[in-house]
């Protein structure tokens, strides 16, 4: 970002015009310059050493630098450290519960007997994991997610934005929302072949409904829990009706409509799947079920981590959209840590 | 950087309001918040309204600004009817208004960009003003990266962007500590003395409204109505010490006087009554079943 480099430029000069500075704040922003900082006190230690007669300058700087990097990196690979190891510790549990379960075939109330072993899945993956069907099925469930999650972003952010702001399209809109929300995406799959002309529409309209209403809900509860004073300050400013849409009101729920979307993906995944299992052709649910019909039981498993997989993918992908898009929520109260 | 936005025209900046009254509500929960308030602010004049809290003064301000109508009489910018906010009236609010989603400077830029003012010259004016306010070196921060004092100076600035006529201020140091103030009043002077634009000035602290105005309306407990108008022979330019001068400390007891007896009066009359010394737990409660 070069509006970043160029704060950090300008902030050393006035550093010492403004001394009175308060201290709380003064504080924060010197932390967050850093980098800049050292970098300035290196290039000015070079010019003096440059000057005076120093014996060996370099030797200092150069171990000064080293000392702070090898902190730094000491810190965040404590951090790092940790943080992984956890991780595995989590998701080996898991493993090993699976394996240890289908080595010793266990039957306690749950049965393993049936169950395949993660070598058997492992298999699996090398034979059908790179054939053309597999990856199609992967391909068509993606395109399905992308088309009703994109829909459902498209209607559910201006219209939620909408109902948020004006009391009658609230009115207008709210009673048929509310009756409709409480239907799950699967209990339209009926409907929605009935309604729709081929197979692949029905299924992209489940996945639709499931990631509408949470895009709309946290969409008008972002405009709702958007401060009034600065709706105020920019009618103050002169801001036009359009332009408090654009820039306060959509900007201001953002927070909000990534925490909808975030939920919104999730909804559209189990929606899909369901929606595959049923009524599909193509698509990882149905390539699930299919391998329970043809009783290929490690291709069961495949399937199921496939679908984990994808949706943490998608999920990520917004995430990552969220922090490039909301940088300011960085530096809020009780945001990113 | 020189200023190049300040107020020219001196004689635009009349603030006149009119027999102004305001109730909430109807019938049985009816509410008079102001009554009868008659004031005015003249051209590059800074004028306080003073008040125990609850007399109507932040209504007052907010009708001038144009976020709500009053019930009787009218308030007249220049002659013209409020009805609605406009960029020709800077307001700060007391709670912090910046956008947090935008840079230091891009809040500073609102107005301007909202006026559509191209972007290079957008970016003059705000640093211009950033470095008016000391803050220039903060122009690429966000809001939250800021201290209370920061983002109220930053919101002066940024009200006077667009070079509006009149300056509305609703208790715009009511959340900063004492010694945050302070300064924000003498850095609030030397900006004003800069533009010299008309500034309507809410605030219930006593030496806030000597230390920064020309003259000061009191006003009465609810209903608020104006109690007493008190010229500040004070000389320009203001500082710190002249807080220490005879001149100011009469004028603080003066205001202390009148602002007290409105004070009691906001309270409950029994209060009233008895005076504070009557305060005191007389008896606790008894048992459970007294308290339920």
């Amino acid at each position: 970002m070069g509006s970043l480099a160029s704060a950090k430029i300008v902030v050393l000069p006035m550093a010492d015009k403004h001394p009175d500075l308060e201290p709380a704040a003064a504080a924060k922003p010197a932390a967050a310059e850093t980098p800049a900082a050292q970098a300035a006190a290196s290039s000015h230690a070079a010019v003096v050493a440059s000057e005076l007669p120093v014996p060996d300058p370099e030797v200092i700087r150069t171990a000064s630098l080293t000392q702070v990097f090898w902190n730094l990196l000491a810190r965040i690979t404590r951090e790092r450290i940790i943080t992984v190891a956890l991780a595995c510790i989590s998701i080996g549990a898991l493993f090993l519960f699976w394996y240890l379960g289908t080595k010793y075939r266990l039957e306690f109330y749950i049965r393993f007997k049936n169950v395949p072993t993660p070598y058997e899945v492992y298999q699996q993956l090398t034979q059908v994991g790179l054939s053309n069907k597999y990856l199609v099925n992967i391909a068509i469930s993606v395109r399905r997610i992308l088309f009703g999650f994109f829909i459902a972003m498209a209607i559910g952010v201006p219209l939620g934005l909408a109902i948020g702001k004006y009391q009658r399209v609230r009115d207008l809109f709210m009673p048929v929302v509310e009756i409709m929300r409480p239907i799950p995406a699967i209990a339209w799959v009926p409907m929605s072949i009935m309604l729709w002309p081929n197979n692949e529409a029905s299924i992209v309209f489940i996945t639709f409904i499931g990631a509408f209403f949470p895009i709309l809900l946290n969409t008008i509860h972002g405009v709702h829990s958007l401060d009034g004073v600065l709706i105020r300050a920019a009618r103050c400013l002169g801001a036009s009706e359009f332009r408090l849409f654009l820039n306060v009101i959509l900007p201001g729920s953002l927070p909000h409509i990534f925490t909808g979307l975030a939920v919104g993906m999730g909804v559209a995944w189990v929606s899909l799947i369901a929606a595959e299992m049923i009524s599909g052709q193509f698509g990882v649910g149905y390539f699930t079920w299919e391998a329970y019909s043809l009783v290929d039981y490690p291709a069961i498993v495949l399937g199921m981590i496939t679908i984990g997989f994808l949706g943490l993918a998608c999920s990520g992908i917004i995430r990552m959209c969220g922090v490039l898009l909301m940088p300011w929520l960085a530096f809020a109260p009780g945001g990113r840590r | 950087m020189t200023m190049v936005m300040a107020n020219t025209e001196i004689h635009k900046g009349f603030i006149d309001v009119r027999d102004m009254g305001v109730v909430f509500g109807a019938n049985d929960s009816k509410v008079v918040a102001v009554d009868n308030v008659s004031l005015n602010v003249q051209p590059g004049e800074f004028v306080s309204l003073i008040g125990p809290s609850g007399c109507g003064k932040s209504t007052l301000l907010s009708i001038v600004a144009g976020f709500m109508k009053p019930t009787r009489g009218e308030a007249l910018l220049d002659g013209k009817a409020i009805t609605k906010p406009g960029s020709d009236r800077g307001v700060v609010f007391q709670q912090y208004s910046l956008f947090p989603w935008l840079s230091v400077r891009k809040n500073v830029e609102f107005g301007l960009k909202m006026a559509g003012v191209e972007q290079s010259k957008r970016n003059t004016t705000a640093r211009a003003l950033l470095d008016l306010a000391g803050l220039l070196s903060f122009e690429n921060h966000y809001p939250d990266q800021l201290s209370g004092g920061m983002k109220q100076r930053i919101g002066i600035v940024r009200a006077l962007a667009t070079s509006p006529q009149v300056l509305l201020m609703d208790e715009p140091f009511g959340a900063l500590d004492t010694q945050t103030r302070v300064v924000m009043q003498e850095i609030l002077t030397n900006i004003w003395q800069q533009f010299r634009i008309s500034v309507l000035f809410i605030t219930h602290d006593i030496e806030e409204s000597i230390f920064l105005s020309d003259r000061i309306y009191v006003m009465t407990a609810r209903p608020g109505r104006i109690k007493a108008e008190i010229k500040v022979p004070l000389p320009r330019p203001r500082r710190a010490e002249m807080t220490d001068t005879p001149e100011f400390m009469n004028l603080v007891q003066e205001l202390k006087g009148l602002i007290r007896e409105e004070s009691l009066a906001a309270m409950a009359p029994e209060i009233k009554d008895r005076g504070l010394s009557g305060f005191g737990m007389k008896v606790g409660p008894k048992g459970v079943g007294e308290i339920f």
